[in-house]
């Protein structure tokens, strides 16, 4: 069965401390409900996809159940990136069981050390005492990546400058200011090779999206993103697994597969002419460039290709991250919904001063896991 | 209200006891009383797995035997990390993915012995494809930190 999006609701990102965690969820949750025409009394079932840990407040869907609109409803979590509640949503409308379902994802980086929590969600046998967490684990990807597609800091730079500039057009972006190539360039090394300037800021917002059957959305005459590809898949635990190969491989052969998935599903065979504009996970100026190649935009080692002839800037042949990415606005959990979110908004043609013209295939792409290990894929069209 | 607002301090501090089950235990214990590192055999893909672990999660059927690995390997991937992260050790400290000869997969773990307060001098020391052999902790209490890595 069809499923579309056909709400989409945004808190801006930043600092929020002026509300509190429900308050956020309750916001985007309002803004995805008014956006899709919907009542909440309409509403069949929700899904909702937040960390405990980074909430600090275990089973955290009861703390945000007013909030999220799932009063009285069938609501459940997953604990794990936005993109699984949108996954589960669709699965839950396509099987006919729900005509419709609102998915809610929210992250308030502000109120922890998020370096803390990203260290303690590593096995601690093996893993959580050898000087791990999210950014050295993208670190150590990186030099791996490096090493085998000859990329150059000035590919990175160009990644986030494209980012961070089209972030500037996004009146919901983290409130960044544009660096220059130079700035870039000569900013301290975090995790070598990671500089300072190759981080996403960490942000609190939240994320909401409502979808509805084909006859539901055929009911309401307005413009919707249908979803027409899904692929998801999970990676061995143990980074170390994988690395071996990927050296001598593909970069992300996990998200090759899922992308491959969706691409079948959605009926894409040339990705590089047939999609219009992507939302990737850009958790570093690397895996963007490692993303092109996984998602076939691009032969391997070929990412930054794409960055040097300007593919993928506004104008540039396949735009990618219009939003800004996650290099302009992070909420980590939230992050990959809101891939989708922008992706939508851009079928619908609602995306605003970030719009890609004529845009009527979007991909949306996300992670989850401190080195990528899971990865999803969604193919939206208008 | 502008910036008069309450933040309501408070910590998880639980203690947790995991249990390392009989495999890592024989891995943690080789470790600290033979200087050995043990990887288990898949007996179906032949793949020596390290971590050690009681299954093969691609062949999905139980690992068969324990194989010493060998006391060197070369760099898979590593990070030279110069930011203090709550949580983790005083920077700068080097990590990481080493296969030692014999072991299929790569382990991580700290790469010691070498001045990375000067990070040009550095990388042309640590970098893909570097050998490095095992180095143990004299006092040795069965976790991963009783060994290290260092630049052969």
């Amino acid at each position: 069965m069809k499923v579309a999006i056909i709400g989409v609701g945004q808190t801006s990102y930043g600092n929020k401390k002026h509300q509190s965690i429900d308050e956020l969820v309750f916001e985007a949750t309002k803004k995805a409900l008014d956006d899709s025409g919907l009542e909440r009394e309409e509403i069949e079932s929700v899904v909702t996809a937040g960390s405990d840990a980074l909430d600090g407040r275990g089973i955290s869907n009861m703390v945000i159940a007013g909030g999220s609109g799932a009063y009285l409803k069938d609501e459940v979590k997953v604990a794990d990136g936005g993109i699984y509640g949108l996954i589960l949503g669709y699965l839950r409308v396509a099987s006919g069981v729900f005509d419709n379902s609102l998915i809610v994802s929210w992250t308030k980086s502000s109120e922890v050390s998020t370096d803390l929590v990203s260290n303690l969600s590593f096995e601690p046998l093996y893993l959580r005492s050898c000087g791990l967490n999210s950014i050295t684990s993208l670190a150590l990807q990186t030099s791996t990546y490096i090493g085998r597609a000859d990329v150059k800091d000035e590919d990175a730079a160009k990644v986030v400058l494209k980012n961070r500039e089209n972030g500037l057009k996004n009146p919901l972006s983290h409130p960044l200011q544009k660096p220059s190539i130079k700035e870039i360039n000569s900013s301290r090394f975090v995790s070598y090779p990671l500089r300072e300037s190759y981080l996403p800021p960490e942000s609190d917002g939240a994320c909401a999206l409502v979808i509805a059957s084909k006859k539901r959305a055929k009911s309401l005459k307005k413009n919707c993103a249908w979803i027409l590809g899904l692929g998801w898949v999970i990676d061995e635990y143990y980074a170390g697994d994988l690395i071996v190969e990927t050296r001598h491989g593909v970069s992300l052969p996990l998200l090759k597969r899922s992308s491959e998935m969706a691409y079948k599903m959605a009926g894409v065979e040339n990705p590089i002419s047939e999609i219009d504009v992507a939302e990737v996970s850009d958790v570093t100026p690397y895996h963007e460039m490692m993303i092109y190649e996984a998602l076939g935009f691009c032969r391997d080692r070929e990412g930054k290709v794409l960055i040097r002839d300007g593919t993928t800037k506004m104008g540039g042949g396949l735009p990618v991250n219009p939003s800004g990415g996650i290099l302009s606005s992070n909420p980590i959990f939230t992050s990959s919904l809101v891939r989708v979110a922008e992706g939508a908004l851009q079928v619908m043609r609602k995306a605003g001063k970030r719009q890609v013209k004529n845009a009527k295939v979007a991909l949306a792409q996300g992670f989850t896991g401190m080195s990528t290990q899971g990865s999803c894929v969604v193919i939206l069209g208008s | 209200m502008k910036d008069d607002l309450i933040f309501i301090a408070q910590r998880w501090d639980i203690e947790f006891k995991h249990a390392a089950g009989e495999t890592a235990s024989t891995f943690f214990k080789a470790i600290m009383q033979r200087r050995e590192i043990l990887g288990r055999l898949c007996p179906k893909c032949k793949r020596v797995l390290l971590p050690p672990r009681s299954f093969c999660e691609r062949c999905f059927v139980e690992t068969s035997e324990w194989v010493k690995v060998g006391g060197e390997g070369k760099i898979q991937s590593f990070t030279i990390v110069y930011e203090k992260f709550e949580g983790l050790p005083p920077p700068p400290y080097a990590i990481a993915y080493v296969l030692l000869d014999g072991a299929s997969t790569a382990m991580v773990n700290f790469v010691k012995g070498l001045d990375l307060n000067n990070l040009d001098q550095a990388i042309k020391k640590i970098k893909i494809g570097a050998k490095v052999k095992v180095a143990f902790k004299r006092k040795r209490e069965g976790r991963i930190t009783d060994f290290w890595y260092e630049l052969v």
